[in-house]
């Protein structure tokens, strides 16, 4: 997918002379992205803002059409919009969680959007009362999309998509200006979402609590290519050749720690050491052998410093 | 890139459904325009306004003439029912981008256009009436049933060439920022030769001439022109309805042209 963008110089001359002689140059968004989902999958889409992101996502949607490749969502050709494609599919953006009239009840959108997906009415009543009860709707059903909060848009916006029981997902930053409450209420109804329904979902999030709670695997796009596509763990061993040691050790000789690892925190006996992968299984043995430890665990670096690496250094 | 397979398929195009759609869809708009019905009133006062100072000025040119009156009357009435705004409720979307919204629903994107265009025109329609009336009372006009009825026909189809028309110009959103200069130049068209700075019997023969086979006329002048009995017998109204069905497919294919082009450039800013 490129964009033909113009371009000129500065300066009067120039100005004039684009007038008779306009020039473009070829801006790529996505190239040789290339990856499959299964059904049901949950897949975080990550990567650094003006990776392609949402442009895959716009194309995937048929919002966009790709300006060379080939894309297949549902056995479908997405750019084509074919209704019978886009009764399955819902895509939902944290920067505008609900479109169309903003003057209607969130009530009567719903009522609208049961006719436009032709929801059968006992289905719809079905839907409605679960969305109600997991969304927490029941106050906002008779207000005005545009009076309501950006979380409490999210949450109807959620609950518009999900009216008409989307068999593909595509979740564009879907926390964006969530508050902690706001946020975990989404990752929650999401999981739920997929698990009940067996939903193909495709998450962009820049908050990796999200991808972590919500995807197994991840899909890493960097300058429009496919950087890295497996397991969120596997990713985080490639790119974190270290573990975290967390122990309790009141009494422990901080010398002999230093020896087991690089201290990264150390407070009120507390002790966070950075030790090799591969040194993990022995240094621990020989630290619960030799200290007198109340408490120990063995944690993944933070996906945050993972992520970051993978931006900055490429998964390699 | 490839996802999940479809497991059923629906029939593509079912014209029924298509219309309960854009009648749902006016339904909605209809209540959504009912909150701005002070907006309305302002684009009903911009709507008067040319066919009020057409009629005083060829009053006062042919002041015994009650043919002008008559005529500027219905032209006012016809004018406020048919008037389309599609650079501001379909180009805006472009523009930023909230057309994806409607790019993602299972219909076509020109039936929410299709809906916004009939509840504007049905406010305009409920606030335009009592001008009319007035005015008409004011002039003393007197208008057939007959006249009416023959007049319904060139109508609906000047109305449909309207709304060709502005929504065919509204798509160069596609392609330029300054949608708002092209609409206004066919809205001075219209003006020029669709009959409301001057009738368009009073213009020259050859312009006149000119004048009915564009698609002007047909909009404006000859619906309001047979409400005021000035096109006598069938040969003419046939003739008129004709003309107006040539430019609506010429309208309606160009417009889908556009449409089809201007997708593909598509780029979704800002959203």
């Amino acid at each position: 997918m490129t964009y033909r963008a113009p371009i000129r110089g500065s300066g009067w001359k120039e100005t004039l002379s684009s007038v008779f002689n306009r020039q473009y140059r070829e801006v790529p968004a996505v190239q040789h992205a290339s990856f499959a989902l299964a059904p049901g999958e949950v897949v975080g889409f990550i990567g650094p803002n003006g990776a392609g992101k949402t442009t895959t996502m716009k194309i995937l949607s048929g919002l966009l059409h790709a300006t060379s490749g080939q894309v297949q969502v549902l056995g479908y050709s997405p750019w084509q919009r074919r209704s019978e494609f886009l009764r399955q599919i819902a895509f939902i953006r944290g920067s505008q969680p609900v479109g169309g009239s903003q003057e209607l009840t969130v009530l009567d959108t719903l009522q609208y959007q049961r006719l436009l997906y032709e929801v059968p009415p006992a289905e719809y009543r079905r839907n409605l009362d679960e969305l109600t009860e997991l969304l927490d709707l029941k106050e906002l059903l008779q207000r005005q999309l545009r009076a309501l909060s950006l979380g409490e848009k999210m949450r109807a916006g959620l609950a518009l998509s999900l009216l008409y029981r989307p068999a593909v997902m595509f979740l564009d930053e879907p926390t964006l200006g969530l508050d902690v409450t706001g946020a975990t209420t989404m990752r929650r109804f999401v999981a739920e979402y997929a698990e009940q329904t067996a939903a193909t979902v495709l998450l962009t999030s820049h908050y990796m609590v999200d991808v972590a709670s919500l995807c197994p695997r991840l899909v890493l796009i960097d300058k429009g290519q496919v950087q890295y596509d497996g397991k969120l763990d596997e990713l985080a061993a490639k790119l974190s050749p270290y573990k975290l040691l967390r122990l309790t050790a009141p009494n422990a000789d901080e010398e002999r720690l230093r020896r087991a690892g690089e201290v990264l925190e150390a407070s009120d006996g507390t002790w966070v050491l950075r030790v090799p992968r591969d040194a993990v299984a022995r240094t621990t043995a020989e630290l619960l052998t030799e200290l007198e430890v109340a408490d120990l665990s063995v944690e993944e670096a933070p996906l945050e410093v993972v992520i970051d690496r993978a931006y900055r250094e490429g998964v390699g | 890139m490839t996802m999940p397979a479809a497991s059923y398929r629906r029939p593509a195009f079912r014209p029924r459904r298509l219309l309960q759609m854009i009648s749902l869809r006016t339904r909605m708009e209809v209540l959504e325009w009912s909150g701005t019905w002070w907006f309305l009133l302002t684009l009903v006062v911009q709507a008067v306004l040319g066919p009020l100072i057409g009629m005083f000025v060829w009053s006062a040119v042919y002041p015994a003439d009650p043919y002008v009156a008559t005529y500027y009357v219905a032209l006012l009435l016809v004018t406020v029912m048919t008037e389309s705004f599609e650079q501001f409720t379909f180009s805006e979307k472009i523009y930023d981008g909230t057309i994806s919204h409607d790019l993602l629903r299972p219909q076509p994107v020109i039936v929410n256009t299709i809906g916004t265009n009939i509840a504007i025109r049905t406010w305009l329609t409920i606030m335009g009436v009592p001008v009319a009336l007035l005015t008409g009372i004011a002039f003393g006009i007197s208008l057939t049933w007959t006249a009416i009825l023959a007049a319904l026909p060139v109508f609906v189809l000047g109305a449909t060439l309207n709304f060709c028309w502005i929504f065919m110009l509204s798509l160069t959103a596609f392609w330029t920022e300054r949608v708002h200069s092209i609409v206004g130049f066919g809205w001075t068209l219209n003006s020029l030769l669709g009959g409301t700075i001057a009738p368009l019997v009073f213009l020259p023969e050859r312009l006149r001439d000119i004048g009915q086979i564009l698609p002007f006329y047909g909009m404006l002048g000859l619906p309001a022109d047979v409400v005021a009995g000035r096109v006598h017998g069938l040969e003419p109204l046939l003739t008129g309805l004709g003309y107006q069905a040539v430019w609506i497919t010429v309208f309606s294919t160009a417009a889908v042209l556009l449409w089809r082009a201007g997708i593909r450039r598509y780029t979704v800013v800002g959203a």
